[in-house]
Parts: structure tokens; C-alpha cells; sequence
């Protein structure tokens, strides 16, 4: 059979050689390019397809087409008003931001019909717990005990910690996506965009900086890796991953 | 934009590191498919995904999980490792990243000649190809039987 690829780091793929690879200049997460847009993706597909007709040998072709629209930094703000709180203790503060995010992130799940919510092992009408877990990591005597709770006994966590704190992340930031993805607005923000968003101040951008710098504080190898899995490069306030 | 000129320093380092210290892949016989009017097509992707009732991907991953080609996206989720992609553009849409439904389309179109009842999911993020050997000959023992003549193959 023969293979056609997508390529989004073409110095990778100048590496490595493969026999036929299209380099998009898109982000990663998006080698297609443009969300909800079937005839975009399709243009793609068929510019990889091609080279099955074209290449001869190992080829790397260049991206020929439109670009993506996408809201960037400065470009979106959000406009929920996720407001002042009464408990300003980090758990007080991340649960009062998911409740005021609950009924758009709901929103947007019935309109969809899915949602990536619960590689943690919860449920999304379980975010409180999900919330309340990744928030006390930040001050957790042991970073290699489950969160346990009252409320969240028998949530079933999907991994071991220290990497459970990864896909609670994870979860939480589904949550959030879906909240604004509910909001009107003519073009989606990209993932700079979200990123300055959460880590500029929401709750959950805090409780990712204290619970990667109780990871750090750990000084365990597999909780510094899952450090460097949690944050965004550039986002950390303790330093880069790598 | 994935120029790595567009990254953070840090990570732009870390990727070009990656490719400096990739092996390169000796090409095997050349094939030159039939046309894809008349071609079976799968998706190979490195996403991480697989169905809710999969256990996920850990790190180091080696394994791959099998996508049904009837697979209802309500069934799918992402646990790949790493936070240094946009996942929102997949929440929004699966086929930004595995076009599941774009094959489908071509096909009742007739740009291409059917869609493979079953794809595959890696979850990559490893610095050394050549440990995906045995898994990625599996999956292709297992594209073959299904009579896949095309595979795309989609990063993430």
C-alpha cells in the first residue's frame, strides 16, 4: 500500500524522509487546517493526495491554498465576566469560576452531541470534583496519592498520579473550551488566544501555576515530567519544559 | 502557524532538537497505487485517540488503538500527553485531525473508491521512530488485510 502524509514540522520530516508528505503551515492540533469546514479540509487532503500521482521519490511539498481563519492574541477576548468570589482560597476560586462556566460548557456539549470531557475517569457532571481534585495537588503532602474526597470517592481516576494530574488538566480545559465555544462570535480564538486567556488570570490558569510548582517542589522525576506536560511552553512561570 | 520560527524559543529548540537526532528512514520498494477513484483509504494519525472504552494512552506509549470506521464521535477521546497543541480545533470538529467523515464523503463522491473499516491511532510524542516497529508492522498487516490500498497519515 502506499502512504501519503500530512507534515506540520517539516524539519522533522526533512529528517526523517518520508515517501510522500504535504507541509502545511498550520498549528499544531490543526493539520487540516480549518475547523468545520469540510471543503477546506477536503483542498488539503487532495494536495497530499496528489503526490500519490506525482512523487516519484521521497517528496516534500509545500501547502498551495487559502489559510485558516482564526481569532488570535489580541484578536478575541473572552466575554464571560467570570467575576469577583467570596472564597478567594484557590479551590474557592476555581469552583466559583466552574460554576459561572457550567451552563455555556453544557451548551455547547448538547449542541455537539459529545464532548472530549473524562479521560480524567470523571464524568462532566463530576467537573466540581474534577476541580476540587486538581486544586488540591497544589498544597498535597503526597504527589503520589489519589485526590481523595467525600465527594469524589467513587469517581474512578483513569491513571496513577503524579500523570492523573495531566488529564485532569486536560478535563478542565475541555471544560472551559466548551464554555467559550458557546459564546457568539464570528471566529474561534486560537490556541494562543485560549492560552493567554486562561493563563492571564482565570482560576484555572492559577491553580495549573501552583499545582506545577508543587510538582516541581516534589523534585521527583516523573512529577517533573508531568510538570512539563501540564503548562504550555512559555506558560509556566517557573521556567521551560525542555 | 508551525514554522518552528513561530514557536516559543524553547519548544522551536526542543522540536529542532528532535529532528536532529531523528533516524532517517531507508525507503522500501516504491509503490505507486492504483487510482484513488479506485483505492480503499485509511487514516493513520498520531493523535492519541481512541474510544471511551480503550484504556489510554500512558506515556512512552508504544500501542496503537483501533478507530472503527463506524465509530460515532460521542465514543472518542484524546489522552496524548502532550499540552503543546490546540485541542479546542478537535473539540470543535474530529476531523481537523482524523477526517473520518471527509473519506466518507470523497467516497460517495467518488474521489476515492471506499474508506477502510477500521483506522489506527498512535499517540507518537517519541523521539525515536524506529520503537514503533512492531506495532507499526502490526498495524500494517492488519491495513492490508483490509484490503487498504492508501493510507493517510495525519500528525497532530
Amino acid at each position: 500500500m502506499a502512504c501519503t502524509s500530512i507534515s506540520l514540522i517539516r524539519e522533522q520530516s526533512e529528517a526523517v524522509g518520508p515517501t510522500r508528505a504535504l507541509w502545511v503551515p498550520f498549528a499544531l492540533g490543526r493539520p487540516l487546517g480549518s475547523a468545520e469546514d469540510p471543503e477546506f479540509q477536503k483542498q488539503v487532503m487532495r494536495q497530499a493526495f496528489d503526490l500519490l500521482d506525482t512523487a516519484t521519490e521521497p517528496t516534500i511539498a509545500d501547502y498551495d491554498g487559502p489559510m485558516p481563519e482564526e481569532a488570535g492574541p489580541g484578536e478575541w477576548a473572552c466575554p464571560l465576566n467570570l467575576g469577583p468570589v467570596v472564597d478567594d482560597t484557590l479551590t474557592g476560586r476555581l469552583l466559583a469560576e466552574v460554576g459561572r462556566l457550567k451552563t455555556w460548557s453544557a451548551q455547547t456539549r448538547a449542541a455537539r452531541g459529545r464532548t472530549l470531557f473524562g479521560v480524567s475517569g470523571a464524568q462532566p457532571d463530576r467537573v466540581d470534583d474534577v476541580a476540587r481534585a486538581l486544586a488540591s495537588i497544589a498544597d498535597a503532602e503526597s504527589i503520589t496519592e489519589l485526590p481523595r474526597s467525600d465527594s469524589a470517592g467513587d469517581i474512578e481516576w483513569a491513571f496513577d498520579m503524579p500523570l492523573l494530574v495531566r488529564h485532569l488538566a486536560d478535563d478542565l480545559r475541555t471544560f472551559y473550551h466548551e464554555a467559550i465555544a458557546a459564546q457568539p462570535g464570528s471566529v474561534a480564538p486560537n490556541h494562543d488566544a485560549l492560552n493567554d486567556w486562561i493563563f492571564g488570570g482565570t482560576a484555572l490558569g492559577d491553580t495549573l501555576q501552583a499545582v506545577a510548582d508543587r510538582l516541581t517542589r516534589a523534585d521527583d522525576p516523573m512529577a517533573n515530567l508531568v510538570r512539563g506536560l501540564l503548562i504550555p511552553e512559555g506558560r509556566y512561570q517557573g521556567g521551560s519544559a525542555f | 502557524m508551525v514554522r518552528l520560527s513561530d514557536l516559543h524559543e524553547a519548544e522551536a529548540e526542543h522540536l529542532q532538537a528532535r529532528a536532529d537526532a531523528m533516524p532517517r528512514i531507508e525507503p522500501g520498494e516504491w509503490i505507486t497505487p492504483k487510482p484513488l477513484s479506485e483505492s480503499t483509504v485509511a487514516i493513520v494519525s498520531t493523535a492519541g485517540l481512541h474510544l471511551r472504552s480503550d484504556a489510554p494512552f500512558t506515556l512512552g506509549a508504544l500501542d496503537y488503538r483501533v478507530i472503527p470506521g463506524d465509530t460515532d464521535w460521542r465514543d472518542v477521546v484524546l489522552s496524548h500527553v502532550s499540552t503543546n497543541f490546540d485541542r479546542s480545533a478537535f473539540q470543535q470538529d474530529p476531523n481537523i485531525s482524523f477526517p473520518m467523515n471527509r473519506l466518507q464523503e470523497m467516497a460517495e463522491a467518488g474521489e476515492i473508491g471506499a474508506v477502510s473499516p477500521r483506522h489506527y491511532s498512535f499517540m507518537g510524542a517519541m523521539p525515536n521512530p524506529a520503537l514503533f516497529e512492531d506495532t507499526g508492522t502490526e498495524v500494517g498487516k492488519m491495513l492490508a488485510a483490509d484490503a487498504v490500498d492508501v493510507v493517510l497519515l495525519v500528525p497532530v
